[in-house]
């Protein structure tokens, strides 16, 4: 991806968890298509959240058989593009777990979890998706649960469960052997709809 | 503030470029069985490719790293294909017509099988796409990989050669 400016200040973290660590985040602007990315890196993890505007979403289920109904659901949920890597050393033996139901978002004094693909997929009936839609979500969608070695990366959409341009801080955790650590990410934007665009 | 942004990635510590890493799978489990055709029409049973060396990949036409990554798994396949290596790779939920425009973009000179209703793929511990399993020549699981790769990488190439020779050795 090109990214023309990395944009603000980058921001040197400390991680409230049970190892010190430090977490850098910073964001991006992709100078092609102006969607907004967050980076958040610490000596183990690496998350990296990009903006997917509503119709890309559209777009990309329009393709199979969901329901409008389930297509707007999902093109409206702050939908954004997300890769986690393991960028722990590869002799240190470090494996990366990742739990997407235990990542809080922050939202106007309200705290909340994200959606995840499982309620998803449960709360549509046949009329919503058939088969191979599901299979589009079921694979397209960032797995809930996930186990990194060095070296491994994934790369799937996440659901917030936001209107279109809403602002909210993200407190996300990963595990590092049998170690928990939580760190936040600030100031995340779902991207606007096309209603929204200047 | 742009070599300041630089210079944190470069000392970022312990990175490693993914192209360099297979995952040794502890336990060495056999891999599950499965039958598919591939895109021609013709059936490929993993168990008939015991004594082989099988990399298996299973993939879609709307992941990113997915594509990225056919290129130089089909160098590979150029390099590996006489050397009792094969390489499988399973398209998940989608059709003939889809993955034959797709090829137009990202030739493969390797079978594409097809897993059109996911059957297979949830037999296997697959959490993402791409992912990728080395099979042993003995049937078992002995390598993954999360994540795209550049498949043709020389350490690479050796560790799949690597697993032959072992094979050999165990034989006599």
């Amino acid at each position: 991806m090109t990214i023309s400016a990395r944009l603000t200040v980058m921001l040197l973290l400390s991680v409230f968890s049970p190892a010190s660590i430090s977490a850098a985040v910073d964001q991006s602007i992709n100078d092609e298509n102006g969607l907004r990315g967050w980076h958040f890196r610490t000596d183990n993890i690496e998350i990296e959240l990009i903006q997917r505007l509503p119709d890309q979403t559209r777009a990309m289920l329009m393709k199979h058989r969901f329901s409008p109904a389930v297509i707007e659901q999902l093109a409206q949920s702050c939908m954004f593009q997300t890769i986690i890597r393991n960028v722990s050393d590869a002799d240190s033996g470090h494996v990366v777990t990742i739990d997407q139901s235990q990542w809080r978002i922050h939202h106007n004094g309200r705290e909340q979890g994200i959606m995840l693909k499982e309620s998803l997929l449960e709360s549509w009936g046949v009329d919503d998706a058939d088969d191979a839609a599901r299979l589009v979500v079921r694979w397209g969608m960032f797995p809930t649960r996930q186990e990194y070695l060095a070296s491994d990366y994934n790369w799937g959409l996440t659901a917030f469960g936001l209107p279109p341009g809403t602002g909210f801080d993200l407190d996300v955790s990963w595990g590092v052997g049998d170690v928990q650590h939580s760190g936040k990410i600030p100031g995340i934007v779902c991207a606007p709809d096309v209603d929204t665009l200047k | 503030m742009k070599r300041l942004i630089l210079l944190l990635l470069l000392v970022q510590p312990g990175y490693t470029p993914a192209a360099e890493i297979l995952s040794p799978v502890p336990g060495r489990v056999m891999a599950p069985d499965f039958n598919l055709p591939d895109t021609e029409g013709k059936m490929h049973q993993l168990s008939d490719y015991r004594g082989k060396t099988v990399i298996i990949n299973f993939w879609t036409t709307w992941c990113p790293p997915c594509r990225e990554e056919i290129p130089s798994m089909n160098r590979a396949w150029q390099s590996l294909q006489n050397e009792d290596v094969i390489i499988l790779a399973i398209n998940m939920g989608e059709d003939e017509d889809t993955i034959f425009v797709f090829s137009a973009d990202y030739p493969a000179d390797f079978p594409l099988l097809l897993d059109r209703d996911g059957e297979v793929i949830a037999e296997w511990p697959v959490k993402g796409l791409p992912t990728t399993y080395v099979v042993a020549p003995d049937g078992s699981i002995a390598y993954r990989a999360i994540g795209g790769r550049e498949w043709d990488a020389p350490a690479f190439l050796e560790i799949i050669r690597g697993l032959r020779v072992n094979q050999a050795a165990s034989e006599n």
